[in-house]
């Protein structure tokens, strides 16, 4: 095939992701809220626009079809936009927070989005992530790439204590069961003193073999980046490895054990499914994406206190997974952007961001309970679609 | 269906980049613009007294505003800190990360504050803490960019002691809330009256946001103290007083800076008749430009009062604002300048002198205690109580 | 005191005293010298507390703990009545109950603002509004977001209702002006007090008291003898049976919303008048709360709820008593309660018998 023919493919896929590259770097540099507002109004036009003439269909499809190509251009156009704002602390914060969360999320989508165990402690079990950082980087001296490992690592373990109550309890009771834990967990925090109390914890920055990532990068006398970048490249890495990891897992056996499970427990267990196991596997992997980013986000932020893991956190990475449509990864990243960037950037809408979001999600449970980018179905070619 | 069409796509992004950035732009302006900052607890339960003092802050940037000789214009950015840790480093790190921001006045919850002094060390920022009382925002660190216009809670809480004893008292039951507020007015007043010959029966933490508190207070109410000291915020304070009231605890109620706020007396009614309070600072209409500066409030026509720390945060950002005039918009030229208030650089305010320490703390000599009288935080020496007219509990 | 006690308290200054030094280095924050103090001071009062806890100090647990449980077993009633008829737990119940306590204070203002300046007429304007106003509330509830969502996935529900609570306490504190702060709730019931030895007996406390047990005997009343609730039960048991035999599904599914959301004004006036204060938060603990006692006793079945309601609130009692010095772990040890009956008999303590199509 010439290089053309190869290229034509993908070219659709490669307008858009220089468009909504763009396009995000456009919206992430203005500063006034009209023009943020405008931006914003148009967007949305434009998908509406692409939706209406079919060109959205299109574009899925040529997603589906070189799917490994595209997931390298949208790393590609991640990295453009952190070399175009290497100075800018503030958009680089918010580029890793958004990268931290998709993570979480895909933890949470795995659990939800692929075997159907509700999760409303995600919060608690990103809570577990950052203290265990916070902890371990200011009393050991262990290797903080470790600690990020080691943050999954415990969140899984106070995960696999919910365990039981978790497997034995369906729908409305399982519900409760981390419901309750979400709470719980907070407020032990608050209460007991060891871990902080209502004071917190301060978490040193990260630093890989003596590259100390709360420095700002100065190479030469001009050039001095914003010591965000460290983090936003550290948070790429991981993003790409757990996407990465979803991705196989949904493709392979195991994913298709998972929707058994999910889709009808009873039919698979007569199948012969271990329901258990592959709840199990699905709790504890979901816990560990958690976890991770959360060990990332403290050393980040520097500062953890129990009020940030509240049940409302919870409910917003519930949200965010019902939002992009659950159980496909790219809503997931979709959803995300929209609701970490969009109130960050409209400050007339900061104050009301809790209930603009659940408006949100209750007119989407009405009218489109499968979210912005539903799962399409599972596909035995990629891209193939039946007609 | 339509061929997907590039020009059109094109078109329309390109109409959307153009207008946003034409809208992005702004006028051109005669005088330099400059950031400067404010953060404060504008919701929740000591919401009060942090719109008092963004409104405060607001009036000393608007009076600069208006003056012909200012050198720049200022814009004010305001943050809300909830009064939570959490979101106060937030809000600080926005500030810090804003490269525009140059310097700010910051946070009334101490418990914040004590959070946030790490993140604008990080970023550079020089900072004037407004409102908050903890003793560690300033002393606990070497950091060159915090300092403080207001008091510490060391000498409010031995004015309290020696107080309270000379009154009479004898014991006492202590409640405070767990957050370093709390622990640090438990730690300096327990010290203090221990020195003064008062006895403590027994000392309760509970969380910021508890909403029930019958088991400490019927503990307390078998302990049978005289005096019922609250080391906290006006929410939980409101609720501590009215749960007493239902248990029948008839000790007296102490409190600190954190319950003299309206808010504190609007929430507990008829209740809060006899509360006594300490503050450090003297009430607002008696400082050097206190009524001066009362009077320009009242013609800004704000719609809430400047509380009882106001005038700090129109000091804090009056002197902010006078740093920048002298040495211009740049983060470390005003802590280096504001490093230099001291001794005979020392700055006059509405609120006397401003000669900031080796840890940027400045001294406020005089404690006002407070009594609610009628509705209203009345000065002890002023009040119905001290003349004998009107009687403590327990005397 | 006795003498045992005085030379405690002596020792714990000791203590104390041997932690904090004047000019210290305060330290990093949480593990100053005051938190050892807390601590110093208050293990002499478990010590103490064994020796003696006199009998007034025992009824007033007890009355504490009535309070607490018949205000969690309405909510836990609210949440019965929403399951039985339609198989849903409302996630919102919790948020309804702050509402309603938020429109009694509303409507408290508004009337005595006009002149109104009777207590009891207050109260019973506030009564009548708050409870009017949820119950159209509820029933618009269920008319727009649960009836609309009968025949999708449970979870569809489940999500609703719980951003629905969340949209009601953030439309409060957004709108409501000084949403944000706690609301002084008037004391509009008599507050003549009577004391026993260490317990004092508040008439209103005991008028609560009584209200409360009244209304959970009316709703029982009303389930078990009148011919609505015969209806409701039908529609819980067999929806179609019942569509068969006459009965309305969509009207009695409305009016069960608007019972259960006038029930739970009533509690929020309860709650409000019993701490004299409302917050936009106070719904969510006790929305969780009240489920959990719900649960605990068996979804679908009220004196499961009310029974669970107690018992929720003898945990905390209990917690409470045995760790006076750290109350706010009563909240801990009864949700970890709640996970371990969960993990035990995860259909609660009175089994639902659930029949599943497959």
């Amino acid at each position: 095939m010439s290089a053309r023919g190869r290229l034509a493919p993908l070219l659709p896929g490669i307008v858009v992701a220089v468009g909504v590259t763009t396009y995000v770097i456009v919206l992430l540099g203005v500063e006034s809220q009209t023009g943020i507002a405008a931006l914003l109004a148009a967007g949305a036009g434009a998908v509406l626009a692409a939706a209406r003439f079919g060109v959205a269909a299109r574009m899925g499809r040529a997603f589906g079809k070189r799917d490994n190509f595209l997931n390298l251009l949208v790393v590609l156009a991640i990295v453009v936009l952190t070399v175009y704002f290497y100075e800018d602390h503030f958009v680089l914060l918010m580029v890793a927070t958004v990268i931290i969360y998709v993570i979480a999320c895909l933890g949470l989508n795995l659990q939800f989005g692929y075997s159907g165990v509700l999760n409303f402690a995600g919060a608690a079990f990103f809570g577990v992530g950052c203290y265990t950082a916070a902890v371990l980087t200011k009393n050991t001296d262990v290797p903080h790439l470790v600690i990020l490992v080691a943050g999954g690592l415990m969140a899984a373990t106070v995960g696999s204590v919910l365990l039981l109550p978790v497997l034995r309890t369906r729908g409305h009771y399982s519900a409760v069961v981390t419901i309750a834990f979400g709470l719980l967990f907070k407020i032990f925090l608050e209460v007991n003193d060891t871990l902080g109390g209502p004071q917190g914890l301060r978490v040193d920055g990260m630093n890989v073999l003596g590259w100390e990532f709360n420095d700002n990068i100065e190479i030469g006398e001009n050039f001095e980046a914003s010591f965000y970048v460290n983090y936003v490249v550290v948070g790429l890495i991981l993003l790409v490895l757990a996407f990465a990891l979803v991705r196989r897992i949904e493709r392979s056996w195991i994913g298709l054990n998972l929707d058994a499970v999910r889709l009808d427990e009873t039919a698979a267990s007569c199948f012969g499914i271990n329901i258990m196991r592959w709840k199990i596997t699905a709790f504890i992997l979901g816990n560990f994406l958690i976890g991770l980013a959360g060990a990332l986000y403290a050393m980040m932020l520097g500062f953890i206190a129990p009020t940030n893991f509240t049940f409302g956190d919870s409910l917003i990475l519930v949200s965010i997974v019902l939002l992009g449509g659950i159980g496909n990864p790219w809503g997931l990243a979709v959803a995300t952007t929209i609701l970490i960037i969009v109130p960050e950037k409209l400050q007339a809408i900061q104050e009301y961001r809790f209930l603009l979001f659940a408006v949100m999600v209750i007119l989407i449970l009405l009218f489109r309970p499968e979210g912005l980018l539903p799962r399409p179905l599972r596909a035995y070619f990629p891209g193939w679609r039946p007609k | 269906m339509p061929k997907f069409r590039f020009t059109h796509f094109a078109a329309v992004a390109a109409a959307a980049m153009v207008t946003g950035l034409a809208l992005g732009m702004s006028p051109a302006g005669a005088k330099e613009k400059v950031t400067v900052g404010f953060i404060g607890p504008l919701s929740g339960g000591t919401s009060s007294n942090g719109i008092g003092g963004r409104n405060s802050a607001d009036l000393a940037v608007r009076l600069r505003n208006a003056d012909p000789n200012a050198k720049y214009e200022y814009e004010l950015l305001v943050q809300d800190d909830e009064c939570k840790p959490n979101i106060g480093v937030q809000a600080a790190t926005k500030f810090g990360a804003n490269k525009d921001m140059i310097a700010a006045a910051t946070h009334y919850c101490s418990a914040v504050a004590i959070s946030t002094v790490d993140v604008y060390h990080k970023f550079g920022l020089p900072i004037i803490v407004w409102g908050a009382v903890l003793p560690d925002i300033t002393y606990g660190n070497n950091y060159k960019e915090v300092h403080r216009v207001n008091g510490t809670m060391i000498n409010q809480n031995e004015t309290a002691a020696k107080f309270m004893t000379g009154l009479g008292y004898q014991t006492w039951a202590i409640i405070h809330d767990t957050t370093d507020y709390g622990k640090g007015h438990n730690k300096y007043f327990s010290e203090n009256l221990v020195k003064n010959g008062g006895k403590i029966l027994g000392t309760f933490g509970v969380t910021s946001d508890q909403q029930d508190f019958f088991a400490e207070l019927t503990k307390i109410k078998s302990l049978n103290p005289d005096v019922l000291y609250f080391g906290g915020l006006t929410p939980i304070g409101v609720r501590i007083r009215a749960q007493m009231e239902r248990l029948g605890l008839k000790a007296q109620f102490q409190g600190t800076s954190g319950i003299v706020s309206d808010t504190f007396i609007e929430g507990a009614g008829p209740l809060a008749e006899g509360v006594l309070a300490f503050r450090e600072g003297a009430p607002t209409e008696m400082l050097p430009g206190g009524k001066l500066f009362l009077e320009q409030y009242r013609e800004q026509g704000y719609s809430d009062p400047p509380e009882a720390y106001g005038a700090f945060a129109f000091t804090a950002m009056n002197l902010i604002l006078d740093t920048i005039e002298a040495v211009g918009p740049d983060r470390k030229k005003v802590r280096n300048a504001l490093n230099n208030v001291t001794g005979s650089n020392a700055a006059d305010s509405i609120t006397g002198k401003v000669d900031f320490d080796d840890h940027g703390q400045n001294t406020i000599a005089v404690i006002t205690k407070y009594v609610s009288q009628d509705g209203k935080w009345t000065v002890w020496e002023n009040s119905e109580y001290a003349s004998g007219m009107r009687k403590l509990k327990g005397m | 005191m006795d003498g045992l006690g005085e030379q405690r308290i002596r020792l714990g200054y000791a203590q104390a005293e041997r932690h904090v030094r004047p000019g210290t280095d305060p330290g990093r924050p949480g593990t100053g010298p005051a938190a050892r103090w807390s601590t110093a001071s208050s293990v002499e009062f478990r010590t103490r507390k064994a020796h003696s806890m006199d009998v007034g100090l025992f009824v007033q647990y007890v009355m504490n703990g009535l309070m607490l449980g018949v205000m969690y077993a309405l909510v836990a009633v609210g949440f019965t009545l929403f399951f039985g008829v339609m198989n849903i737990i409302n996630f919102s119940h919790g948020d309804v109950v702050m509402v309603g306590a938020f429109v009694g204070l509303a409507t408290y203002l508004g009337v005595s603002s006009i002149g109104v300046e009777n207590p009891w007429g207050q109260l019973a304007a506030a009564m009548i509004v708050a409870a009017s106003a949820m119950a159209l509330m509820g029933a618009a509830v269920a008319k727009y977001l649960v009836l609309p969502l009968k025949n999708a996935p449970p979870l569809n529900t489940l999500l609703i209702t719980l951003m629905l609570g969340t949209a009601l306490h953030e439309a409060v504190r957004l709108f409501y002006p000084r949403g944000a702060n706690p609301q002084r709730f008037p004391s509009l019931l008599p507050t003549d007090a009577y004391s026993f030895g260490n317990f004092t007996l508040r008439i209103d406390s005991v008028i609560l008291l009584g209200t409360g047990l009244l209304a959970i005997v009316g709703i029982h009343l009303l389930i078990n003898r009148t011919k609505l609730g015969l209806a409701m039960r039908a529609v819980a048991q067999d929806e179609d049976t019942a569509k068969t035999m006459g009965i309305d599904f969509d009207r009695i599914v409305l009016i069960t919303f608007a019972i259960g959301s006038a029930l739970a004004a009533f509690t929020g006036i309860l709650h409000g008048l019993y701490y004299s204060e409302v917050n936009f938060a106070m719904g969510l603990l006790l929305g969780v709360i009240g489920f959990s006692s719900a649960i605990v006793g068996g979804l679908g079945n009220i004196y499961g709820a009310i029974i669970g309601g107690f018992l929720f609130a003898a945990l905390q009692t209990l917690g409470v008593v045995a760790m006076p010095f750290a109350s706010a772990y009563k909240d801990v040890f009864a949700f970890g309660v709640i996970i371990l009956i969960m993990a035990w008999r995860p259909t609660g303590l009175i089994s639902e018998k659930i029949s599943e199509r497959v």
